[in-house]
């Protein structure tokens, strides 16, 4: 980092007429705003009310009408900017804001208890946290119905997603498609989540927002589904080939069949004392045979009238995970899996999880039931479900993993 | 994002002299080491005696309200050579639902980023804190690659007032949401008991306020409740051999002779008791039958039979494990360790430096209720079965 020059830089408190030395703001600095000085802690802390309205870019309705202070300018033709210009992205992906509006759900359709302040209570309690429910049939059909409308829904947001089209674009298509079927979309408002589905482009690692990029040929791009419906969310993600040009790159298709390979890999011991300690030895083993590495910040986790609870997945070996899958559990396994480093960072919208080197990483998830006799993936693919595997593009110079590709169904 | 405005301003950075963060660092661990114990038995007062003595060390306190990392206050203090230094930790408002590790965990990595890494750091808990709760979320599993890792567990007792603590239920206040275990059943469980079952190390605090024979029945009764951790007694929560006794205790991946005190045996204490086995050298065949002995016991609370004839001896022998440590011998030459805490546990490679000779049996110790030693030995020799 340079360093400026420190001569004559003033304080930035209201009632202050000091000189400021190095001291910043930290919170003005991970937005990528420079500039923020301030003489001492003291004064900090007394401008603190009034000064941490700069931190506030884009957050209330205002925002759409008032560009935040520090945006690249908005593209003349477009009006889309980049809310964090001077932050350090990882990779080439940059958010294309403005973001649409929230979408509304009708008042008929039943929503879960954050809609409105984005705080899931419900799982906030002991029994979210700590004890794994076991579901009777009643309930377990519940499952098996939110779990198959969330297929359906994710099949239609994949058909769509070509080069060309925004996330914005599938969002809307993914919110029209889940109140066609009387459902909400669990991820909207959830912990204050903008938008009613996660869209991962390459490097995202999971939690993308869905804005205003298009996406172009070459792309790799992981939807997350989730549906609330009759009392339950039903959880499901894919990566998909965007364009022929992604299907015949062979890093791409590396990365997304190591990961599509890992789940199915991973189900496979899923049965009625299968240890949950297990999947992520699995998973790692398999991630390593591709040359991949596994991300170890997000874990699978208990589904049922909640949308996140217990019991937690890790996907990377060695953990300490406590207990075993019974009949009637219900939780996801959902592995990400990444071309380099498995480290991760946050954009400064809190969601956007990308890795630290900005190579691609890819994700698929199911919503399981153990069973008495092993376990049924409740959102299976249908036999016109869009996407599945790919075989790996013939390579000329290097020799690695010449069509390896196992072509097995994920169902 | 918007949502995640904390009130209270951050900690101003520096921006001149940031950036050469040395790389090697990271891969350096710091120690963390729960800190618990009832209002006036002497907390502050070990906190302070910490922060101010000359130690050459950089430690960071902090306090934590509720015994729940997700109240985890946002402010520490860390001592650097006698000087004592506030800092405000980012504690996100983070998604729990599929992030694995803890936030005050990651709170306090992030802060060593920016700041560098401390030496120790002390986590004071309040007086009502159950350390079971807290330990899993900072025995941060080994994939993960934390910098940091739990060293230990202190708590300190109040030499005149814990045997009224751990008898008086009108003393004690665990709320009942947040506490694993109902204690309708059976003999009371205090929070005094919790603190004194989990502890690695125990301080036995204002011991000068009490006799000679009064201090002795103290001592006994807390050994035979947790016979596992070392006792310190002390003054005015001066502890000497600070570094000795408080600090590097690596509780939880290593362990020792498993010595437990003489008075282990003994049932002084009504609730809580400390039982220690023999267990045979196995071989390599028979670890899977440990784990899922150990699953079994830990996860499941229960004791498999050691055969049907004697379920009905068995059948209302409900037992809660606290604490769990064991050294396992094999018959290649090399050796496993087990450390358990409530249902956490992990069986690990024995440090290489330890020597095995002259140990003819394993050991395996373990801290909690309804503990039988000839029970638990019968039921784990019946499950791993001979070598």
């Amino acid at each position: 980092m340079s360093t400026e020059a420190p001569a004559l830089r003033k304080c930035n408190g209201a009632d202050c007429d000091n000189d400021a030395g190095t001291l910043q703001c930290p919170t003005c600095l991970k937005l990528g705003m420079t500039g923020s000085f301030f003489c001492s802690q003291d004064c900090f802390k007394r401008n603190w009310s009034t000064h941490k309205a700069v931190h506030k870019p884009k957050s209330g309705f205002l925002s759409s009408f008032f560009p935040p202070k520090v945006v690249s300018e908005p593209d003349l033709d477009t009006g889309l900017y980049n809310p964090f210009p001077t932050y350090p992205f990882s990779g080439s992906l940059r958010p294309a804001y403005p973001l649409s509006e929230r979408r509304a759900v009708p008042k008929s359709i039943p929503h879960p208890d954050y809609w409105q302040d984005g705080v899931p209570k419900s799982e906030r309690t002991r029994k979210g946290r700590m004890q794994i429910e076991i579901l009777n049939k009643e309930q377990q059909e519940g499952m098996r119905k939110v779990c198959r409308l969330g297929r359906e829904v994710l099949d239609i947001a994949a058909a769509a997603a070509v080069p060309g089209v925004t996330t914005d674009y599938i969002d809307e298509i993914v919110h029209k498609a889940c109140l066609e079927r009387d459902s909400y979309p669990s991820p909207l408002n959830y912990g204050n989540f903008p938008k009613s589905v996660c869209t991962s482009p390459n490097e995202v690692i999971c939690h993308g927002i869905p804005d205003q990029r298009a996406l172009v040929d070459g792309d790799i791009l992981n939807i997350d589904v989730t549906l609330y419906h009759g009392g339950f969310h039903g959880d499901l993600n894919e990566t998909y080939y965007i364009g022929d040009k992604a299907k015949a790159d062979p890093d791409a298709v590396r990365v997304v069949e190591a990961a599509r390979e890992c789940l199915a890999e991973a189900i496979k011991s899923v049965k009625p004392g299968g240890l949950f300690r297990e999947y992520g030895n699995i998973i790692e083993k398999h991630a390593k045979t591709k040359n991949c590495s596994v991300i170890k910040t997000y874990c699978g986790h208990g589904i049922n009238s909640l949308f996140h609870c217990s019991p937690n997945i890790p996907h990377y070996a060695k953990n300490k995970a406590v207990g075993a899958a019974k009949p009637g559990m219900c939780f996801t396994i959902e592995p990400m899996i990444a071309l380099g480093t498995y480290r991760d960072k946050t954009w400064p919208d809190d969601w956007t999880s990308v890795t630290q080197d900005g190579k691609r990483t890819a994700q698929f998830e199911h919503t399981l039931l153990v069973t008495e006799e092993g376990v049924e993936i409740l959102t299976a693919r249908l036999p016109n479900s869009a996407g599945g595997p790919v075989a790996m593009p013939a390579v000329e110079t290097n020799g690695k993993a010449n069509g390896v590709t196992n072509s097995e169904k994920s169902s | 994002m918007e949502f995640g405005e904390d009130d209270a301003p951050p900690i101003l950075v520096n921006v001149d002299g940031a950036g050469n963060e040395d790389e090697d660092s990271k891969h350096l661990k710091v120690p963390i080491t729960i800190v618990t114990g009832y209002l006036g038995a002497g907390k502050t007062t070990l906190m302070n005696y910490i922060l101010n003595e000359q130690h050459g060390k950089k430690i960071a306190v902090i306090l934590n309200e509720f015994g729940d990392s997700a109240d985890i206050e946002k402010t520490l203090t860390v001592n650097t050579g006698g000087e004592q230094v506030q800092e405000w930790l980012e504690v996100g408002n983070g998604c729990i639902c599929c992030s694995v590790k803890d936030q005050g965990v990651n709170a306090i990595e992030s802060l060593m980023d920016k700041k560098g890494a401390f030496d120790y750091i002390l986590l004071e808990t309040t007086g009502l804190a159950d350390p079971g709760n807290l330990a899993p979320l900072f025995w941060v599993d080994e994939g993960l690659g934390s910098t940091i890792y739990l060293d230990g567990i202190v708590t300190l007792v109040d030499a005149k007032n814990i045997l009224k603590s751990l008898d008086d239920p009108a003393q004690d206040a665990i709320p009942t949401e947040g506490h694993d275990y109902d204690s309708h059943v059976g003999p009371l469980m205090t929070t005094a008991h919790l603190q004194i079952s989990h502890a690695d190390i125990i301080v036995l605090n204002k011991s000068d306020l009490v006799s000679a024979e009064e201090l002795e029945a103290v001592r006994e009764r807390i050994e035979s409740i947790n016979g596992l951790a070392k006792l310190q007694v002390t003054q005015q929560g001066q502890v000497p051999n600070l570094q000795e006794f408080l600090l590097d205790l690596h509780a939880y991946d290593s362990v020792d002779a498993l010595e437990i005190s003489k008075k282990g045996h003994s049932h002084l204490d009504p609730t809580i008791s400390t039982i220690s086995i023999s267990t045979p050298i196995i071989t390599v065949d028979q670890l899977p039958d440990l784990d899922s002995w150990l699953q079994s016991i830990l996860w499941e609370s229960k004791l498999p039979l050691p055969h049907a004839s004697s379920s009905g001896d068995y059948a209302n022998f409900a037992h809660e494990i606290h604490r769990l440590k064991a050294w396992i011998p094999l018959v290649n030459g090399e050796a496993k360790i087990v450390q358990g805490v409530r249902d956490v546990f992990e069986i690990l490679d024995a440090p290489s430096n330890v020597s095995t000779e002259g140990r003819l049996e394993g050991k395996m110790v373990l801290v909690g209720k309804g503990l039988s030693s000839t029970k638990f030995e019968e039921s784990l020799l019946t499950t791993i079965g001979p070598n």
